[in-house]
C-alpha cells in the first residue's frame, strides 16, 4: 500500500502545485482602489510589453490593493480570442483593440462600457476629433485612442536614385517604377492576400479611396463592383503579376512587411513600424528608407488619406472594477509613462493626444529626429484619415469587411483560377452581404 | 488479445474494487469526451454563432448547407489526398528504413541511425512549420535556391504559392515528420521475430523474399496495421501543421477538413455549421476505423492459430 | 564473420538508404541551430550562407532574458510532467482493470477508447473552453492538464493494455495467496513487471503534451502561463518579425526533446507497439 499512497501523494502535490496561485481575493478595501483586473493587449514585442508591465508594476506599488494581470496575445489571435470569449465567458476587464473597426464589432455585441470618464480626465480636447468620433455610439465614447498611425507609401531612396526615378505621385507612376525596379533579386512591390489577414482589403481600399469611393455603400452593404473597385482589383492583380514575388499571394501582414525589412522589396505600404522593422533586420539600409503620401489616380487629384488607425484601449462591460481600469488608463497616459511607451516603436506609434510631440523627452529620441520628415507625412495622414470603411461613420460592417478574409479570397481566386474580375467581385460582394446579415445585430 | 480470454480466473475482483481501477479513466472519457460530443451534436442542429447567446433549432439545415458547399467537398478531397499520401509515404519509407536498420550489424551505426531518424519527432508543429516555411520559401528559401543552382528548376520553385505544389509540399513535410516513428516502431517489432525461424527457413532452402513473405510479414503486420490506424486518425485530424504553414491557402488549395471547420467556426463564427462539419468528419473516421479494425482482428485471429 | 559477408549488396543499400533518411531527418535541425547562431543581418543575406561567419549568442539571450522564455519553459515542463504523471497513473490502473476484471468487456472498452482518440481537437476546443470557464479553470495550468487528459488517457490506456496482457496471471495468484490485497498485487507485483511499458507510455504522453499547440493557444491567454509552443507562435505574430529570435526560440523548443531522446533512446525504440507484439 505504501507505494500507492506515495503515488497518491505525488498526485496531490502536483495538483496543488498546478492549481495554486489561482484565486486570491483582495484584502478589505480602505477607501482606496482594491481588486483584481485583467488586461489583454497585443503588444507582444519586448519594449512595448515591458513599458506596460513596468507601468502596471508601479501602479500596483502605489495601490497595494490592486492586482493587474496582463495577458498578451499575438495580433492574429486577438480577434479570435475575444470572439471565443463571448461564448466561453473568458473576457478581460480592459483590453486594447486592433483598430476602431474592432471597437465597432465589440459595440455590435454590446460588450463595452463608455469611457467618457477617462477621456475627460485625460482631456477630451487633447484627442483628435475624428479619432473619438470613430468610437462614439449614441453620444458615448467607447474607446480611448492609445496611439495612432496611418498608411503611407514606403520606398528605397537608393534604388530609386540608381534607376533615375522620382518618387511616384500617381498609381501609374508607381506601377512603372515598381516594374522598373523588379530585377536582380529585388521585387518592385509585394502584394499579399492571405485570407487570415487584411492586406487585400487594405490595398483595395487605398485605390478605391484615391478615387473618392468607398468599399461600403451608404446603407452599409459591401461595394466591390463600383468602377473604382473593379479598376482597383485589376490594378493590384496586375502589380502582383508583374512585380511581386509569387509566394506573397498567401502572405500575412508580418510575412509581407518582412520582405521590405529585408530589403527584398523596393516599395511597400505601411505605417511607421517600417523603421523599426528595417532596423531589426537590415540596419545597413536604414538610411535609405523613406516614405511619401499614397499615390493618387491623377496628379491633380486632391490629397487624401486612405487609412488611419487609432489603437484604442477599451473597458469591458462585465468588468467588476471599472474604476481600477479607468485609474490605470489615466496612469498610462501620464507624460512619463506615455512617452516611455511611444518610444518603444518611435515614429511607428504616434501620440494620440496633443502636447506630447513637443515634449523634450519625445523629441530627443534619435529615431524621431532622424525620421522627422517621415513622421510629418504620417501625422498628416493620421489627421486626414479614418479606419477602413468608416466613411459612413463607425459600423460593425467595416470591421467585418476587413477580418473575414472575403476580399483576400476573391483576389486569390482571380489569380489562381483566372476567374473574371467582375464575376469574382460580385460573388465576394454577395458573400460579404450575407455575413453582414448574419453577424450584425 | 490472447490472454483476454484466459482472464476469467480466481483473480477477478469483487465488484467494487474492480470498478475503482477503471473509474478514473472512465470519468475522463465521460467528462472530457462524451460531453463535448453531445454538445457538438446538439449545436450541429442549431444556428448558434460564437457572438450570440441565443440560438434556435434549424433541423438539418447546417448539414444541407455543408453537403451542398463545394468548398466542403474540396476540403474533403484534400483531406483524403493529404491522409492517404502522408500515411502511405510514412509507412513505405519507415518500413524500408526498419528493414535496412535490421540488416545493419554494427551497434554503433544502428544507434546513430536510430537517433537521427527519430529527430523529426522532437519537433513540435510550430518548430516544424517555421523551419520548413523558411527552407521552402519561394523568395529566399534554401531548397528552391539549391534546386535552381543545380539547374533542376528554371526559376525559384514555388512550393507554397503554386496550387499544384502546395499539397505535395505539405505531404512531404508530414512524411518527414511521421516516417521516423514508423521506422522505429517497425524496427522494434522486427527484433521480436525469433532468429531460429529464419535459420530454419534457410535450411529449407527458402529465398529471402520467401522468408520475408512467410515469416517477417505475418509477424509484424498487426503492428503495422495498428500504426496505420493511429497515423490515419492523427493525420486526418491534424490541424496545426497546415494552419501554421499555409492556413489552407492559396485559394483553398491546401484546405483540409479541420481547416474548413476552423474557418467556419472560428473565423466565420458559425458554431452550428462548424459543429455539423465536425460530426461529419467524426462519422467518416469512425466508419474508416471500424473497417481497419475488422482487418486487424482478422489478422490477430490468424496469428493465434 | 568475414568482411565479404558483412558488405553484401543488401547491407550496402541499407547504409545508403539510412544515410539519406538520416540526412533529410537531421538537416532541418542543423539548419535551425546554425541559423540561431547567426546575426540578424547575416541570416537574410543573399546568397544564403550555410555556416555563420560570426557565431553569436545574441538571439538566445534575447529569447531567454528579454522575451522571458524561461517562464514558458517552466510552464511547458510543469504541464507536460503533471500530465504525464497523472495520465500514466490513471491509465495503468485502467489498463490493468480492463485486463483482469473485465475480460469480456475489455475489448469493447479499448475500442471505445480508441474512438475517443478520433475526436478532432478543433471540435473539442469550444466545448472545453465553455467548461473550463465555468469551472474557473481558464488560464490555469491545471485546466490545461485536465484537457490534456482527453488525448493522453485513451492513448495511454490503449498502449498499456498491450503491456499488461503480458503479465502471467499465475504470479498474481501466488501473491494473493501470500495475503497481499488487490492493490498490493498491483503495485508490488504487476507494476514492476511492466515497468518498461509504463516508461515508454509515459514518454509518448510527455512528448504529445510538450508539443501540444491548439488547446494551449485558445485556453490560456495569460502570458505568465503560456506554454513554449504558443510563445514561439506569438513571436511569429509580433509586429516586427525577427527570424533570429524565432530560430533561437524554435531551437529551445526542440532541443530538450532531442536530448531526452538521446538519453532514453533504447526505451522509445519499442514504445508504441511492444505490447501489441508480445
Amino acid at each position: 500500500m505504501k507505494r500507492l499512497s506515495l503515488m497518491a501523494l505525488v498526485l496531490i502535490l502536483s495538483l496543488t502545485a498546478v492549481f495554486a496561485g489561482g484565486q486570491k481575493e483582495p484584502s478589505a478595501a480602505d477607501g482606496e482602489l482594491s481588486g483584481e483586473i485583467t488586461f489583454w493587449h497585443s503588444f507582444t514585442q519586448g519594449k512595448r510589453m515591458e513599458a506596460i508591465q513596468d507601468a502596471a508594476n508601479e501602479f500596483m506599488a502605489m495601490h497595494p490593493g490592486v492586482k493587474i494581470n496582463i495577458e498578451t496575445m499575438a495580433w492574429g489571435d486577438f480577434n479570435t480570442k475575444w470572439n471565443a470569449g463571448l461564448t466561453t465567458g473568458d473576457l478581460p476587464d480592459m483590453s486594447t483593440a486592433q483598430n476602431t473597426g474592432e471597437v465597432a464589432e465589440m459595440l455590435n455585441v454590446e460588450v463595452l462600457r463608455p469611457a467618457d470618464g477617462v477621456i475627460d480626465a485625460i482631456g477630451r480636447e487633447r484627442f483628435a476629433e475624428n479619432a473619438l468620433a470613430d468610437m462614439t455610439q449614441d453620444g458615448n465614447v467607447y474607446g480611448i485612442p492609445y496611439y495612432s498611425h496611418a498608411q503611407v507609401m514606403w520606398y528605397r531612396e537608393d534604388l530609386l536614385a540608381n534607376a533615375g526615378l522620382d518618387v511616384p505621385q500617381t498609381w501609374d507612376e508607381f506601377r512603372d517604377a515598381a516594374i522598373a525596379l523588379t530585377k536582380d533579386g529585388i521585387y518592385g512591390a509585394a502584394v499579399s492576400f492571405s485570407p487570415n489577414d487584411l492586406l487585400g482589403t487594405r490595398y483595395l481600399n487605398y485605390y478605391v479611396r484615391s478615387a473618392g469611393e468607398s468599399l461600403l455603400n451608404d446603407d452599409l452593404t459591401a461595394n466591390l463592383t463600383s468602377d473604382a473597385a473593379i479598376e482597383g482589383i485589376k490594378f493590384w492583380v496586375d502589380i502582383y503579376k508583374n512585380c511581386s514575388p509569387a509566394e506573397t499571394i498567401n502572405y500575412t501582414v508580418n510575412d509581407h512587411a518582412t520582405l521590405y525589412y529585408q530589403g527584398i522589396t523596393a516599395f511597400d505600404f505601411n505605417s511607421g513600424f517600417m523603421i523599426d522593422g528595417v532596423r531589426a533586420n537590415r540596419p545597413d539600409i536604414l538610411d535609405t528608407v523613406s516614405c511619401a503620401p499614397l499615390p493618387k489616380i491623377n496628379e491633380s487629384d486632391p490629397y487624401y488619406s486612405a487609412e488611419a488607425t487609432q489603437i484604442p484601449i477599451v473597458i469591458w462591460e462585465n468588468s467588476k472594477h471599472p474604476e481600477i481600469c479607468e485609474a490605470f488608463i489615466e496612469y498610462l497616459f501620464q507624460e512619463d509613462n506615455y512617452v516611455d511607451f511611444l518610444s518603444a516603436v518611435p515614429v511607428g506609434m504616434l501620440p494620440a493626444i496633443s502636447g506630447i510631440s513637443d515634449l523634450e523627452a519625445y523629441k530627443s529620441n534619435p529615431t524621431v529626429q532622424q525620421f522627422a520628415e517621415e513622421e510629418k507625412i504620417i501625422a498628416e495622414a493620421v489627421a486626414a484619415g479614418r479606419a477602413i470603411g468608416f466613411e459612413h461613420g463607425p459600423s460593425a460592417q467595416a470591421g467585418l469587411l476587413a477580418n473575414q478574409g472575403v476580399i483576400e479570397e476573391m483576389f486569390q481566386d482571380i489569380i489562381m483560377n483566372n476567374t473574371p474580375v467582375e464575376e469574382a467581385a460580385a460573388a465576394a460582394e454577395a458573400e460579404l452581404n450575407e455575413i453582414f446579415e448574419t453577424m450584425v445585430m | 488479445m490472447i490472454s483476454l480470454r484466459k482472464g476469467r480466473t480466481s483473480i477477478q475482483g469483487s465488484s467494487l474494487t474492480r470498478w475503482i481501477f477503471v473509474a478514473p479513466a472512465m470519468l475522463v472519457v465521460i467528462c472530457l469526451l462524451i460531453y463535448p460530443l453531445l454538445s457538438t451534436a446538439l449545436y450541429s442542429f442549431t444556428n448558434k454563432t460564437m457572438i450570440r447567446k441565443s440560438f434556435s433549432f434549424v433541423g438539418f439545415e447546417n448539414y444541407i448547407r455543408i453537403l451542398t458547399d463545394p468548398d466542403f467537398w474540396t476540403s474533403f478531397g484534400h483531406s483524403l489526398v493529404w491522409t492517404i499520401f502522408s500515411v502511405i509515404g510514412q509507412v513505405i519509407i519507415g518500413f524500408i528504413g526498419a528493414l535496412c536498420l535490421n540488416r545493419i550489424k554494427s551497434p554503433a551505426a544502428r544507434s546513430i541511425f536510430r537517433i537521427a531518424a527519430i529527430i523529426p519527432w522532437a519537433f513540435p508543429s510550430i518548430a516544424t512549420a517555421m523551419t520548413w516555411k523558411w527552407l521552402f520559401n519561394g523568395i529566399y528559401g534554401f531548397v528552391p535556391e539549391m534546386l535552381q543552382k543545380f539547374g533542376l528548376t528554371d526559376g525559384l520553385i514555388q512550393f507554397f504559392s503554386d496550387p499544384s505544389l502546395v499539397l505535395p509540399a505539405l505531404i512531404f513535410i508530414n512524411i518527414w515528420f511521421g516516417a521516423p516513428l514508423i521506422l522505429v516502431n517497425v524496427y522494434a517489432a522486427l527484433q521480436t521475430i525469433p532468429q531460429d525461424q529464419y535459420e530454419a527457413a534457410q535450411i529449407d532452402g527458402a529465398s529471402s523474399l520467401q522468408s520475408f513473405r512467410h515469416i517477417t510479414l505475418p509477424h509484424i503486420r498487426t503492428v503495422v496495421g495498428l500504426l496505420v490506424v493511429l497515423r490515419t486518425v492523427w493525420v486526418f485530424n491534424n490541424f496545426d501543421l497546415i494552419y501554421m504553414i499555409t492556413g489552407g491557402g492559396p485559394a483553398g488549395a491546401s484546405s483540409t477538413m479541420p481547416i474548413y471547420i476552423y474557418d467556419t467556426g472560428w473565423t466565420g463564427r458559425l458554431v452550428g455549421r462548424a459543429s455539423a462539419a465536425s460530426i461529419l468528419l467524426l462519422l467518416f473516421l469512425v466508419i474508416l476505423c471500424v473497417l481497419y479494425f475488422k482487418v486487424i482482428s482478422k489478422w490477430e485471429k490468424e496469428d493465434v492459430k | 564473420m568475414s568482411l565479404k559477408k558483412r558488405f553484401t549488396p543488401g547491407t550496402c543499400f541499407s547504409y545508403v538508404y539510412l544515410t539519406i533518411i538520416a540526412v533529410v531527418a537531421v538537416f532541418p535541425l542543423l539548419w535551425l541551430l546554425v541559423s540561431a547562431f547567426k546575426s540578424s543581418g547575416e541570416m537574410l543575406a543573399n546568397p544564403t550562407t550555410i555556416l555563420p561567419k560570426e557565431w553569436t549568442l545574441e538571439n538566445f539571450k534575447t529569447v531567454l532574458f528579454t522575451l522571458k522564455f524561461t517562464v514558458n519553459i517552466k510552464n511547458s515542463l510543469i504541464v507536460a510532467l503533471v500530465t504525464t504523471v497523472i495520465a500514466t497513473f490513471i491509465s495503468s490502473l485502467a489498463a490493468y482493470g480492463i485486463i483482469r476484471f473485465f475480460p469480456r468487456l475489455g475489448n469493447i472498452m479499448t475500442k471505445i477508447l480508441i474512438t475517443t482518440y478520433m475526436f478532432p481537437s478543433i471540435m473539442l476546443v469550444i466545448p472545453y473552453a465553455v467548461v473550463m470557464n465555468s469551472l474557473h479553470l481558464t488560464n490555469t495550468r491545471g485546466g490545461l492538464v485536465l484537457v490534456y487528459m482527453s488525448f493522453s488517457v485513451p492513448y495511454a490506456v490503449w498502449m498499456l493494455v498491450g503491456f499488461f496482457k503480458t503479465v502471467p496471471i499465475g504470479i498474481e495468484e501466488a501473491a494473493r495467496i501470500d495475503g497481499a490485497n488487490r492493490f498490493q498485487v498491483f503495485t508490488r507485483v504487476v507494476i514492476p513487471l511492466v515497468r518498461p511499458g509504463i516508461v515508454s507510455t509515459a514518454i509518448y504522453v510527455f512528448i504529445n503534451a510538450w508539443n501540444e499547440f491548439l488547446y494551449a493557444l485558445l485556453l490560456v491567454s495569460s502570458s505568465a502561463k503560456t506554454t513554449l509552443s504558443v510563445a514561439v507562435k506569438t513571436l511569429e505574430g509580433a509586429d516586427i518579425l525577427n527570424w533570429g529570435s524565432m530560430m533561437a526560440a524554435s531551437a529551445i523548443v526542440v532541443l530538450p526533446s532531442i536530448i531526452f531522446f538521446i538519453l532514453i533512446q533504447n526505451k522509445i525504440a519499442g514504445g508504441l507497439t511492444d505490447g501489441a507484439v508480445k
